[in-house]
């Protein structure tokens, strides 16, 4: 399975860290399982970036999936 | 859920038991299955289902009298299905299988004596297990009186063939000169089938003594005895040939050791615990075969399709929730149950058991009372017990019912009072749906009762649905001490859930819904509109009082209503009872569509959840007070308010009494309230699917502004912002203009992000 969602559009700014936000790993919990995936990252602060379709598509697949485990 | 229970469960759902033709063949031939193969135009698959249950069928399904026709139900809308007739025409149209499976040899050998159908009969089943069969009969020919039969019934090519079948099974035919004593005892044999539908040598049946009714064994031991029918019996052959049958059972039971009682199923003789409903059959003649004589194959298909498919169903066809998962009750039991069970793997029932309306009307309609809500609600309480209740599935109805006993909640008695005589108890979402009409209707019943007070709580139904057994008892504790503090008055509801909650969960208190009283006095301002069709709300099902209280009040203002074919008893959920529309939208959608097309004419509703919800297919929906108050009527074809707009009108209702009657100051607004948002229709729409309110939005908003964290575009200058809320976190893309936000999306997830770095 590919767990990067990296949005076509990266384009965007960490503030008031000022850092532009970079491919990174991130460590997504749920209902007893944990999974790192790939996102955009702030460098500085690690605040990572959920897009809206990952949101509404794959992850709430996941979720619904874990929930009925 | 028990294995235990799970038997009880599948045990109240009649819908496997046999059709009443099934139930009065003594082979127990499926003959409901039989017949819709040949509606279906499907011969071969109809003949597999004569072979399955008929010993020989080539002969059997000629001969049969065919007793179960005398217990279809047919026969009163024109006559039974000629399932005799249909035999004949499949076994003459479809050329024989050619080879029979037959079980690995046994040891020990089976004397079969006589010729008859009954003998035959267990020649060809115990071949057929494997034992090694003798069958004795006299210089004639096997056969005996089937030999006599006219050849347009029975050609002689036919037993011909059914004895070579017999032959290709390991029969070995043996004739003898008579039929009598010397043949039951020899000792080569383990066992003996005497035949009596045979000559014999006069004097040597009687030896034999009288059969047991069920086992037909006889008394001497290794002694079996059948075909016992008399020669003008009505249905002679097929008696015959079931008694032999009976005694191929016994036999081989014999043969092995067992029981030859434990477990057997006695013949039904027609009897079954099925239910059809004959409502709305129209009367078909029987056809009749042209040449006198039997079917074409059309005349066939024809004849096969006036058979009713007896089943009952009564609950699925009524339910567009049950009819969606497929199956019916005694299956659905099983899934329940298996759900429980499971250790590994996923839990495929979760959607099943949180989708139910639990509105009850499959128990009220099935002849049996299965309740399905019942099974449901169990399992939700079970689920939350063990916590693998999916978070998500009751989640924001859940969250309404809190914010409604927080935010919306309010408890006072009548303005300059120190008592109440009553208390008006609106429900949580007459407050959020219609607050204005709820005020005016607080106003009319001071007007009736000046010391009618105030409570605006939800009853706590959604935690009742979600199973959430320790939430809604805190609740139902916390109404009650209410009530006591507030002296014990009379409980005037404006919702039937609150109504049923209130009765099941505090009975002690004192509770009636105020339709019960408005009946008694409605307002002058109330007028009559076009006529409507009066839907019962589910959980007034059992509440005939306030459901003709709402009658009777509308006869008095001159309402004309239109039918409604389910309604009181039979009444429909909406789509939003048990929590559906929270676990299963789609489902929801649904149901609330098959509710509104079941009229033409407009709809009206006495509680304002069916308003909303059945208001959302576009339906145009008035609520009682509609018609009661003209002043603050509204529109039956205006759209329901959001779920964002049900939250405010909550808050709003309460701050109106509060300085309307009691001349307070509300609260000041949470910090976030004032933050002023701006969106689109489109927006607005997106924000109602996902369950998110403007609140949500405000409260991410506030947080930014309090935390300063931000993604911003560096092309647009767009944001996105987000924050846990609770379970959920939520991001919101916005742009921001003179402290005014315009919202573009938001969407949000359950998932934890427990951190992150590039």
């Amino acid at each position: 399975m590919n767990l990067s969602f990296l949005p076509p559009d990266m384009n965007w700014t960490c503030e008031p860290c000022g850092e532009k936000l970079q491919p990174g790993i991130v460590e997504l919990q749920y209902v007893g399982s944990v999974f790192k995936v790939e996102l955009p990252v702030c460098p500085k602060c690690g605040k990572a970036l959920i897009s809206e379709d990952l949101a509404i598509g794959r992850m709430l697949e996941v979720e619904l999936l874990l929930e009925d485990k | 859920m028990e294995q235990k229970d799970l038997r009880e469960w599948e045990a109240r759902c009649i819908q496997e038991e046999p059709p009443a033709c099934r139930a009065g063949c003594p082979l127990g031939l499926d003959a409901k299955g039989f017949v819709l193969a040949v509606r279906d135009d499907n011969l071969p698959g109809a003949r597999a289902i004569l072979e399955k249950s008929m010993p020989l069928a080539g002969l059997v399904a000629r001969m049969c009298e065919a007793p179960c026709e005398q217990y279809c139900l047919r026969q009163s809308l024109g006559g039974s299905v000629a399932i005799g007739l249909l035999e004949r025409m499949c076994i003459n149209a479809v050329p024989a299988k050619t080879k029979f499976l037959r079980l690995p040899p046994r040891p020990k050998k089976v004397a079969v004596i006589g010729a008859g159908p009954s003998s035959l009969t267990v020649a060809f089943d115990l071949a057929k297990k494997g034992h090694p069969v003798t069958l004795f009969h006299l210089p004639g020919g096997p056969g005996s009186w089937l030999c006599k039969v006219p050849e347009l019934v029975l050609s002689e090519g036919v037993l011909e063939e059914e004895l070579q079948r017999l032959a290709g099974l390991g029969v070995n035919f043996c004739q003898v000169s008579v039929l009598g004593e010397a043949l039951w005892t020899q000792d080569e044999f383990a066992a003996f089938y005497i035949g009596q539908d045979d000559e014999y040598v006069e004097g040597d049946l009687l030896k034999l003594g009288v059969p047991d009714s069920i086992t037909f064994s006889l008394e001497t031991e290794r002694l079996f005895t059948g075909g016992l029918s008399v020669e003008n019996h009505k249905y002679r052959f097929i008696t015959d040939v079931s008694q032999g049958r009976e005694a191929a059972v016994s036999i081989d039971r014999f043969l092995q050791g067992a029981s030859l009682t434990a477990a057997r199923v006695d013949l039904r003789h027609g009897k079954t615990n099925l239910y059809t409903s004959l409502d709305g059959l129209q009367r078909e003649e029987v056809v009749v075969p042209a040449d006198g004589l039997g079917y074409t194959k059309q005349e066939a298909i024809k004849e096969a399709a006036r058979c009713i498919n007896c089943e009952c169903l009564e609950c699925v066809k009524r339910c567009v929730y049950l009819k969606e998962f497929g199956a019916y009750p005694k299956t659905y039991a099983r899934r329940v149950y298996n759900n429980s069970a499971i250790v590994k793997g996923n839990h495929q029932a979760n959607k099943f058991i949180n989708s139910c309306s639990l509105c009850g009307q499959c128990e009220t309609v099935c002849p049996n009372d299965f309740s399905v809500a019942t099974l449901c609600l169990d399992a939700r309480r079970t689920m939350v017990q063990e916590d693998r209740m999916p978070g998500s599935a009751h989640w924001f109805a859940l969250e309404e019912m809190r914010s409604a006993r927080t935010e919306g909640a309010l408890i006072r008695h009548a303005p300059g009072k120190d008592f109440s005589t009553s208390l008006f108890y609106p429900g949580c979402q007459l407050a959020g749906i219609r607050p204005q009409q709820t005020l005016r209707l607080y106003g009319y019943l001071q007007e009736l009762d000046p010391a009618t007070g105030l409570w605006l709580d939800c009853c706590g139904a959604p935690g009742h649905w979600a199973g959430r057994v320790q939430e809604f008892d805190e609740i139902m504790k916390e109404l009650e001490e209410k009530w006591h503090e507030m002296g014990e008055p009379l409980v005037l509801t404006g919702c039937s859930t609150c109504l049923q909650m209130f009765r099941e969960h505090l009975p002690q208190i004192n509770v009636e819904s105020v339709w019960v009283l408005l009946a008694e006095k409605p307002p002058e301002s109330a007028k009559a509109c076009a006529p409507m069709a009066l839907s019962d709300p589910c959980t007034s099902r059992h509440d005939s009082k306030t459901q003709n209280a709402v009658r009777a009040m509308m006869e008095k203002i001159g309402q004309s209503l239109t039918p409604l074919p389910m309604s009181g008893e039979l009444t429909e959920c909406c789509g939003f009872g048990g929590l559906m529309q929270n676990s299963n939208p789609d489902l929801a959608k649904k149901v609330t569509a098959a509710r509104v097309t079941q009229t033409s004419s407009d709809i009206l509703t006495y509680c304002a959840m069916c308003r909303d919800q059945l208001a959302r297919t576009g339906k145009p929906v008035a609520h009682v007070l509609d018609i009661l108050f003209q002043d603050v009527a509204h529109p039956a074809s205006e759209a329901s308010p959001s779920i964002s707009e049900r939250r405010k009108n909550r808050r709003q209702l309460k701050s109106q009494v509060l300085s309307k009657y009691h001349g307070e100051q509300p609260k000041a607004t949470e910090d976030w309230e004032a933050i002023a948002l701006t969106m689109s229709p489109e927006v607005a729409e997106i924000l109602e699917e996902r369950r998110i309110l403007e609140d949500d939005i405000r409260k991410v908003l506030f947080h930014v502004q309090q935390q300063g964290k931000v993604f911003v575009h560096g092309e647009s200058g767009r944001k996105i912002a987000s924050a846990r809320l609770g379970q959920v976190t939520f991001w919101l893309q916005y742009t921001e203009t003179d402290g005014s936000f315009m919202v573009e999306s938001c969407w949000s997830h359950r998932m934890i992000i427990a951190g992150g770095s590039a």
